[in-house]
């Protein structure tokens, strides 16, 4: 009897089930990324396509969540038909997928490929990804803060650092290790203090040069480490503000929301951004040029990015930025929702202050200066 | 003799009442250590707003356990799946490493050391580089998406607890007894089965809870090899853990802590009554 | 040979899974830890020289000292549950030690995250019962952290191998020295732990071995510098993409590993021929 029994658990489990019409949406990011997948957007499409069913894997948060992706990717590389229908990466990671011609072009086959015009769907820091890529969402850095303890929070990178020899210790944020948080922190601090062109190091060209400019900078850097709490990633310094250990630091504008709805920070807390900026980075939508439904594939990633999609599910469920250009977003919804995404940054201070990564090449290099003359 | 016991009863009034103080110090002390983050890991698992200068929640709720739960992230399945997983894991890796274990153990075997040491290449190397050639491999043989590609993966980083424990468990067996029973007439089979194995069971089950739970905590290799078709719960585990969710991470550890010990209690209760029948005869 | 060739075919289902599955696709990364971009070299050993020489002295240091404590703490714990004499305390200790063997290494990362910081609940606790003031707290979380998370996590596993080896012992000795006299901590020291030293070592190259290649306990608790090597390898494929450097760091991770277990298996070689 056992040993029928599990004669057939074995079988079963070796049986692996075919998979109908079932569109595979791999996502990096919180586990908000994958709710929302299953409690949104997988319903909603199910409910247009009749038939077809959608489901979500999560691969993590951060970097490591898109580098995970770009791998699997690398595996099955040899293989015609992959197991991933659409993907959702961070903005750093499509470069190189797109140079290893993991991706498929399709941004010209959708009818929501022309409501983005910026440069974040044609560029990523640096590489040309024109076609290949619909933004999901636009992720932006801050400073956090609590304003009990901080009446007047600093508004440039210069008053942040004269308040952190102020206050010492109590301004705290991951350094590059951990978290991209802390590494858009560095980035801006280069485009305040570094002595060369910031926008030489948005746009490129790539120049070697241009990385002798940062010595001065960097050593700031290395004197305002002393001052600050160094926290354990994006997560850590979330945390840390939340138990009062540090009164200031970076944080993704997302992951701030997400964290006041959870229930994990308190509901004063507030977010500044500094002149003269703070890099954000685009999360992409991409469909795997092996992917097993392509033309189903399209047409999720149609859904999510129209006009209403990115109303109710990115502004209104998340208040997150928008990833299509806002002015057909803005239609959609109402002014006291609208006005609650700007609630501490304004429109003005988004033109003004929110930045790009530096380009791939200037961007490594600034990460191994820090390893070389920061941290060591 | 009488004066120790003249002595006896003047101390006999204090020594009971202080003797246990230290004990008891001692076991308060180590309850706190262990249970402490452990309240810390409840205290999560149920709340709903926590920050600070609050030491414990302000609000307590369910609403994380309905989003855990709710019907298409497929937690349950997710759940079934780890459990089956594990379980074939432990069955593998056993298969595999009790023969391996008697022959290193026993038997003269060349490169003794260098086979030892060959099996802790799987966790001596952090998984991080490799792993992308490992799935690469399954993709190109077709087992990534099966249950049985996920086993393997656990199975090979499994071994290395099942073969050094069982080498060990099997090396502590008096090796005259099995002469013993040589010397009676019992075959090497007969022998092996009748008194080596029921020996070193203790340590055989020990290696077996031991790869049950590292299967269950197994991330890497079920998500490349594994997901989108099979999912685990350490794939939910790690996302929530890593991203700072410590609502949903909490709660899924815990799901993850009723197989773990029911495995162990199942396990125990099994070894004690089987060792205890066959040492009586 | 007869017995050889046996002992081998026992030994090479087991071996051949270890290889095919893991060693052959490692081969990659072990090439590729000599690949540079100007072609083959040691390029990227001498970046690890560079940048990481502190970190992997670090990871050795904490890892070994994790490995004492563990040790330590298991033959406590191992030698009250065989010598104790208070069978209520025996009965609590034996449900009690085992608890924090369940509990998966990230989650063991966030629970001690938020316990051990400055205002987390190990101090929120002490303050409210008086024992400490607020300005005295302080954050455990750097390398003591580390060390206490992995001492918390994986002393159960050592003790519970401990305690069964001790279990199995012959009562004979021990029943013999205390009739004549002797302490339990020296019975402990002296006939107890001299018996189960194959298993107590046993259990910690596996604690050596598995700790050297956690990363979620170093990335949640303190991922600044120094910090493990496991963190480094994870940074430099994450932000890099640099595989040849991890790769370099993981032979490095595996060269300490190999260093510590054959050092053991080299004298229980010579203890068996003896």
């Amino acid at each position: 009897m056992k040993t029928l029994l599990l004669a057939g658990l074995m079988a079963g489990a070796l049986a692996l089930p075919a998979s109908a019409a079932q569109l595979t949406v791999v996502t990096a990011g919180d586990t908000n990324m994958v709710d929302y997948i299953n409690q949104y957007l997988g319903p909603l499409f199910e409910k247009q396509n009749p038939g077809d069913t959608v489901r979500a894997v999560g691969t993590g948060p951060g970097d490591a969540g898109s580098q995970k992706i770009l791998e699997r990717f690398e595996a099955q590389s040899g293989n015609e038909k992959w197991d991933t229908d659409v993907a959702v990466v961070h903005e750093k990671f499509v470069g190189p997928m797109v140079e290893k011609g993991f991706l498929k072009k399709y941004r010209s086959d959708i009818s929501t490929g022309k409501l983005v015009t910026s440069d974040k769907a044609k560029m990523a820091l640096g590489t040309n990804v024109d076609g290949y890529v619909m933004p999901m969402f636009s992720s932006q850095t801050a400073i956090a803060y609590n304003p009990d303890l901080v009446k007047n929070p600093p508004k440039s990178y210069s008053e942040i650092a004269d308040w952190a020899k102020a206050h010492p210790k109590e301004f705290g944020y991951n350094g590059i290790k951990g978290g991209a948080s802390g590494v858009s922190f560095v980035m801006g601090w280069i485009y305040a203090f570094g002595d060369g062109d910031a926008k030489q190091l948005m746009n490129g060209p790539f120049e070697e040069s241009q990385t002798k400019k940062w010595d001065a900078a960097l050593q700031k850097l290395k004197d305002f480490n002393q001052v600050a709490t160094l926290t354990p990633g994006n997560a850590g310094t979330l945390d840390m503000l939340s138990r009062g250990e540090i009164a200031m630091g970076p944080v993704w504008v997302d992951m701030f929301y997400s964290w006041q709805a959870d229930g994990k920070l308190p509901p004063n807390f507030k977010l500044v951004l500094p002149a003269p900026g703070m890099p954000g980075q685009p999360m992409h939508y991409v469909i795997p040029k092996g992917a097993p439904n392509p033309q189903l594939a399209e047409k999720f990633v149609e859904l999510a990015t129209s006009p209403k999609v990115q109303a109710e599910g990115i502004v209104k469920r998340f208040n997150w930025y928008p990833g299509i250009d806002a002015k057909y977003v803005k239609p959609e919804l109402d002014q006291a929702t609208w006005d609650k995404l700007f609630k501490d940054v304004t429109p003005e201070d988004l033109a003004k202050y929110a930045k790009p990564f530096p380009i791939a090449p200037y961007n490594n290099a600034i990460l191994e200066a820090y390893e070389k003359n920061v941290a060591n | 003799m009488s004066l120790a016991v003249s002595r006896a009863p003047s101390f006999a009034r204090f020594r009971p009442n202080l003797r246990w103080l230290p004990r008891a110090l001692c076991l308060g002390l180590l309850a706190f250590v262990i249970f402490g983050p452990l309240a810390n890991l409840l205290l999560w698992a149920f709340a709903e707003r926590w920050y600070y200068p609050h030491i414990l929640p302000l609000q307590y709720g369910f609403e994380f356990w309905g989003r855990v739960f709710e019907p298409r992230g497929g937690a349950l399945t997710s759940l079934s799946n780890s459990i089956v997983i594990a379980l074939l894991a432990v069955a593998g890796s056993l298969a595999l490493a009790v023969p391996a274990a008697y022959s290193l153990a026993r038997l003269k075997l060349p490169l003794r050391s260098l086979i030892l040491i060959a099996f802790l290449i799987p966790q001596a190397f952090p998984e991080m580089p490799v792993y992308v050639n490992i799935a690469r491999l399954f993709y190109g043989i077709g087992l990534n998406g099966t249950i049985l590609g996920v086993v393997l993966v656990h199975v090979t980083h499994g071994l290395v607890y099942a073969i050094w424990i069982a080498t060990a468990a099997f090396a502590a067996v008096d090796e005259e007894l099995e002469q013993a029973a040589r010397s009676i007439g019992a075959g090497p089979l007969r022998a092996f089965f009748d008194v080596t194995l029921p020996l070193a069971m203790p340590g055989i089950i020990a290696s077996g809870i031991f790869v049950f739970l590292e299967s269950l905590d197994e991330f890497t290799g079920s998500y490349f090899v594994g997901a989108p078709d099979v999912t685990t719960l350490p794939l939910l585990l790690y996302t929530a853990g890593a991203g700072g969710n410590y609502q949903t991470a909490s709660i899924t550890a815990l799901l993850l802590l009723v197989p773990s010990i029911l495995f162990m209690l199942v396990v125990e209760r099994f070894l004690r009554a089987d060792v205890l029948a066959k040492v009586g005869r | 040979m007869r017995e050889r060739l046996v002992g081998l075919g026992l030994v090479l289902p087991a071996l051949l899974t270890i290889l095919l599955l893991f060693v052959y696709p490692l081969t990659t990364s072990v090439t590729g830890a000599f690949e540079t971009e100007a072609g083959a070299g040691l390029g990227n050993f001498a970046k690890v020289w560079e940048l990481y020489a502190t970190d992997i002295l670090y990871t050795l240091a904490i890892v070994s000292l994790s490995t004492v404590l563990i040790a330590l703490f298991s033959i406590i714990i191992g030698g009250y549950l065989t010598l104790g004499e208070n069978p209520r305390a025996v009965a609590i200790l034996r449900w009690l030690y085992r608890w924090p063997l369940f509990i998966p290494f990230i989650v063991v990362g966030q629970i001690m995250r938020t316990f051990l910081a400055k205002n987390g609940l190990m101090n929120n606790l002490l303050v409210a019962a008086g024992l400490l003031t607020p300005l005295q707290t302080t954050s455990f979380l750097d390398w003591r952290g580390i060390v206490i998370a992995f001492v918390w996590k994986q002393t159960p596993f050592v003790a519970l191998l401990v305690a069964g080896a001790m279990a199995a012992l012959d009562r004979g000795t021990i029943e013999a020295a205390r009739n004549l006299g002797a302490s339990r901590l020296r019975i402990l020291v002296e006939i107890v732990v001299p018996q189960v030293r194959g298993t107590l070592l046993v259990g910690m190259i596996l604690s050596f071995v598995t700790m050297m290649s956690v990363l979620s306990v170093p990335l949640m608790i303190s991922a600044q510098t120094p910090t493990m090597i496991t963190a480094d390898m994870a940074f430099r494929i994450n932000a890099y993409g640099d595989y040849g450097v991890a790769d370099a760091l993981g032979l490095i991770s595996l060269a300490m590993t190999f260093a510590v277990a054959f050092a053991y298996l080299r004298q229980s070689v010579r203890e068996r021929s003896r």
